[in-house]
């Protein structure tokens, strides 16, 4: 209990102080009451379902045995095994991975050279750069069926194609490994450039001018203010888009599953829709479980690498 | 100093011209789409394919709420697939409950953490986890926890994921905008003799009304778009508008025209939504830790 001395504080003041200290110590119950509910659904959602994956994983079960899930015969690291020697598993999770690497690396290339094009003004640059956002608006499926419209066999990009090249272009896309994963990525680029743009676009109008004048003075070129000025400062802001799209990047389902559903044979199948298969077309769910157990696990340990710099 | 004049002049104009160039580049996917919903079955797949219809029709549009009236042809090939109508029924419930839920839940603990670091400083570093994973990897066991609780293929196992899913963003966002709330307004009020609940309800709620409906807009957009947990836990009552999309492409067929106008219809809201939020969109993907 704090004292106040008597002599300083008047009476009526003191009430209030100890009163307010009253609703302090009833703010832990308070604060508790608020973020129950919140509590409540992160165990419903999170917390149980992560402790039934991870059982899950450790036994032989499929809905179509004809027992509950509880009952189900131990496997012990039989699906565990059986992953790590899974080679459609290591492919689909190599896909994902290299769409993150190619997707991201693009979007950023691009959402760059867009943020520095639209940092100068001129007229009409206001309504374009709002022109410009809202694929990332838009419904993933939409965005899949886009570019499935565009990439039929006798769909407008192969009628472009025919005219630039002038000669017939009849392009299967879908039907061929390498094409059908270049137009997912170019799907997933078109949705999410405008998220690094945006990103990278607000950061430069937060910038300090004063650097960038001061070096101006000194004579340095365009290049070297944006190479030792520019970029430094936008670092943070980088990082944040960077992780957080890369993650979301890795998650790509819906895209693959409108245009390609992994096909041609599993040629575009990422993790997700590999997973996806197992688990629900298939019915495998304890191996689907294990599978997942791991994707847990490993987005975890590179999440915690990559944000490593961000702590700093 | 006319030459730098005449100079600047030309130089905003080659810019003018490149920023067209890059607009129309990034809207022309959603206009070819735009186009073959308003083209009849004839030109769907005509060659050489036109940008603008020849003969718009919007039949497309009125096929996709009455499938079983003749409109041109189209209504025999899209017969076969569901009408959407109980897709948009099933979205315009589930996804208003859901996003109320999510920002309401998520403004009370959002306001508890940051005021009085409830639940720890963790806590909010916890919810971020439900985000950073691929959404089948929780799918998988909460299917088999969904059928004991006997919710697939409910609105309801919907709306409680959704909610869930959705609350890092809620509990993110609106950070920012209550710790724009200056504390000396809420301590005058306490010494005043006000409960927290009074406080928290009739001083800091009407603070952060523009807040919730930033993050309202936010999480909206999320939840209408979302597709893989709902293709997972729905099949035939609760199917939402994604989940529809997914069944016209992949239905036998090949119905383009109704395809491109459901697309269309499906991102209306969200686009709308997106604009009117423009603003908060960074603010809202990088959860609160980048702020215009």
């Amino acid at each position: 209990m704090t004292e106040y001395a008597p002599s300083l504080v008047r009476p009526s003041v003191r009430n209030a102080l100890s009163r307010l200290e009253r609703k302090l110590s009833s703010e832990r119950v308070f604060g508790i009451a608020l973020i129950a509910p919140m509590q409540l659904l992160l165990w419903f959602l999170l917390i149980i379902p992560t402790l039934i994956v991870i059982y899950l994983s450790f036994v032989r079960w499929e809905p179509r045995m004809g027992v509950d899930w509880w009952d189900a015969p131990f496997a012990f690291l039989g699906n565990y095994t059986r992953v790590i020697t899974d080679v459609r598993f290591w492919s689909a999770l190599g896909r994902s991975a290299g769409i993150v690497v190619v997707a991201v690396t693009l979007e950023f290339l691009i959402g760059m050279a867009l943020a520095l094009f639209f940092s100068r003004s001129f007229p009409g640059k206001r309504i374009m750069t709002s022109a410009i956002l809202y694929p990332m608006m838009l419904p993933w499926v939409v965005v899949g069926l886009c570019f499935y419209l565009l990439f039929l066999d006798r769909g407008p990009v192969n009628y472009v194609l025919t005219q630039i090249l002038n000669r017939p272009i009849n392009v299967e896309w879908f039907k061929h490994p390498p094409l059908a994963m270049t137009t997912i990525i170019l799907a997933d680029v078109w949705q999410w450039t405008p998220f690094l743009f945006l990103i990278l676009y607000s950061g430069l109008g937060a910038l300090p001018k004063e650097p960038v004048e001061a070096a101006m003075t000194l004579g340095a070129s365009r290049w070297q203010i944006f190479r030792y000025i520019t970029l430094p400062m936008l670092k943070p802001v980088i990082l944040i888009a960077l992780v957080i799209r890369s993650l979301e990047a890795f998650k790509i389902f819906d895209v693959v599953f409108i245009m390609t559903g992994g096909g041609p044979g599993t040629a575009t199948e990422t993790i997700s829709v590999y997973i996806y298969r197992v688990g629900f077309v298939f019915g495998q769910l304890s191996y689907a479980a294990a599978m997942a157990v791991l994707i847990l696990v490993l987005v975890t340990m590179i999440t915690r690498m990559g944000v490593r710099p961000l702590e700093k | 100093m006319r030459k730098t004049n005449w100079s600047q002049a030309l130089g905003s104009g080659i810019r003018w011209l490149i920023g067209l160039l890059i607009c129309i580049v990034v809207m022309l996917p959603i206009t070819w789409v735009l186009s073959i919903s308003l083209k009849p079955p004839e030109e769907w797949v005509a060659y050489p394919p036109t940008l603008v219809p020849i003969e718009p029709t919007f039949s497309n549009y009125i096929v996709l709420f009455q499938p079983g009236n003749p409109v041109g042809g189209v209504s025999e090939m899209v017969s076969a697939a569901q009408p959407v109508t109980r897709a948009f029924v099933n979205s315009l419930i589930v996804v208003p409950i859901a996003t109320a839920a999510s920002v309401l839940i998520g403004f009370l603990a959002s306001y508890a953490t940051v005021r009085f670091q409830a639940g720890g400083a963790t806590l909010p570093l916890f919810v971020l986890t439900t985000r950073m994973f691929p959404p089948v990897a929780f799918a998988v066991p909460l299917l088999v926890y969904f059928r004991m609780l006997n919710l697939i293929d409910t609105q309801l196992a919907l709306i409680l994921m959704y909610t869930g899913f959705t609350i890092a963003f809620s509990l993110w966002m609106m950070r920012g905008f209550i710790e724009g709330v200056p504390r000396h307004v809420e301590e005058a009020a306490i010494l005043d003799g006000a409960s927290p609940w009074r406080v928290l309800l009739t001083i800091t709620l009407p603070l952060v009304r523009g807040g919730l409906a930033a993050t309202g807009l936010f999480v909206f957009i999320l939840n209408w778009t979302e597709f893989l947990l709902a293709q997972v836990f729905t099949s035939r009552e609760a199917i939402t508008i994604p989940v529809q999309v997914s069944h016209y492409v992949g239905a036998v067929g090949r119905f383009y025209g109704p395809m491109a106008a459901l697309g269309i219809v499906a991102s209306i809201p969200v686009v709308v939504a997106g604009y009117i939020i423009q603003r908060y969109l960074v603010t809202g993907f990088t959860f609160g830790l980048v702020r215009e």
